[in-house]
């Protein structure tokens, strides 16, 4: 059930975030669709109580590889579905907690946090680079069942 | 090939890197696409480098190298202009389009359709909103976080025509979105209702954190782009430094309020 109601939030909040990165309207819908999935991948692995790196990765490397087949698809750059699909777990909710306790003078909290947000950030880089490799790899196999598939 | 015939290549390949570049594309992507432009007219020993705030090109035109150094100011994250920029960029490499009209595409790149501002405005409170939920925040939170959101980008749309620093830009920012995020909780303390500060700021604080450039950094330096990552991070830091100091002001303000 929270997968579900989690799955809703997410693909409004990345329509949202698609709207302000002023991505083409036909692109919104599978943008957000990439951005979910990432989502509750990285929720499930949330749920499981790991470190806080795996479920960033394991997310973004559902990201890429859900961006990079709607690439191939819709030919069209994968960022255009890597970058909003990513912002749910983008480190901003650690950036801002990092400010607030510089502010509150709690540097050895505000380090913590900091350093959190930092290896976040490269998780989530690892995944895409790890996806987009990949899939570059499988991409002649790809184009042929997808294009097969709709004709 | 003519001389002036190249010169038009080098053009136009250069004024699509740097729509793509301006508008928030990765640097190896930028480098890749003007390359291929340049490569597919037969210019010879075609070198481009790409960093965050410029273009280094350099080409081989009837035995005279020439080359050509672009500044560009980056202006955030507009995926219509870089989507059209590679579909430009795919016919152009394919020969479906002469000089004269590659310039009106050219022309046509600079000014990508936009959403109506009402759109944009609803889509960012419902952008920022949402991140309430997905932090497990309450209802009533989130109806406050999406007009914060809202108040937010208008605010800082509104900034953007200002020919303002970048640092400047984040310090107003941050110190707009915090400051929205606390006249909304000291309103609902007001009705004696409850809800989260911390909730409530950072919804519209995720409309402006780093965290795309942060993450397009880190991927930038792993590809072996060490010039270009290191840039790019740089920038990430000083806006979350910029941004702390926007919100460090309104919460050392208002600390006595709440």
């Amino acid at each position: 059930m929270a997968l579900i109601t989690q799955g809703i939030y997410s693909f409004l909040s990345v329509v949202g975030f698609s709207v302000l990165f002023n991505l083409p309207r036909k692109l919104i819908i599978a943008a957000s669709i990439s951005g979910m999935i990432g989502w509750l991948v990285y929720y499930t692995f949330q749920m499981q109580d790991t470190n806080f790196i795996i479920p960033a990765f394991m997310g973004s490397i559902a990201v890429g590889i859900v961006g990079e087949i709607l690439a191939i698809y819709k030919k069209q750059p994968a960022t255009l579905f890597t970058i909003p699909g990513i912002i749910p777990f983008v480190p901003g909710y650690g950036i801002y907690d990092t400010m607030r306790f510089v502010v509150e003078k709690d540097f050895n909290r505000a380090m913590t946090k900091g350093g959190e947000s930092l290896f976040i950030a490269i998780s989530i880089a690892c995944g895409i680079v790890l996806a987009t490799s990949f899939i570059r790899m499988m991409r002649p196999y790809i184009e042929k069942t997808l294009f097969s598939a709709s004709k | 090939m003519t001389k002036e015939q190249a010169k038009h290549i080098i053009k136009i390949a250069i004024k699509t890197g740097r729509v793509m570049l301006k508008n928030g594309a990765e640097t190896y992507r930028v480098e890749d696409t003007v390359t291929r432009m340049a490569q597919s007219k037969g210019l010879q020993d075609v070198n481009v480098f790409v960093i965050p705030t410029g273009i280094m090109f350099s080409a081989d035109v009837m035995g005279e190298t020439y080359t050509v150094l672009e500044r560009v100011y980056p202006e955030g994250i507009d995926l219509e202009s870089i989507s059209r920029a590679n579909e430009f960029s795919r016919k152009f490499t394919g020969n479906q389009i002469d000089t004269a009209e590659a310039y009106q595409f050219l022309e046509a790149l600079n000014q990508p359709p936009k959403f109506k501002k009402w759109v944009r405005i609803l889509a960012s409170g419902m952008g920022g909103g949402f991140f309430v939920f997905l932090f497990g925040g309450s209802l009533f939170e989130f109806v406050l976080a999406y007009f914060a959101s809202a108040f937010t980008v208008l605010f800082t749309d509104a900034l953007a025509t200002k020919h303002l620093n970048f640092f400047i830009k984040n310090i107003l920012g941050g110190f707009f979105a915090s400051l929205f995020g606390v006249i909304c909780i000291l309103i609902t303390r007001a009705l004696n209702l409850d809800a989260s500060l911390n909730m409530v700021i950072i919804g519209p604080l995720m409309t402006l954190v780093p965290g795309v450039s942060l993450t397009n950094g880190i991927r930038d330096l792993i590809s072996g782009e060490l010039l270009a990552g290191s840039a790019k991070m740089m920038e990430a830091l000083f806006i979350a430094i910029a941004l702390a100091f926007g919100v460090g002001i309104v919460l050392q303000l208002s600390i006595h309020l709440l």
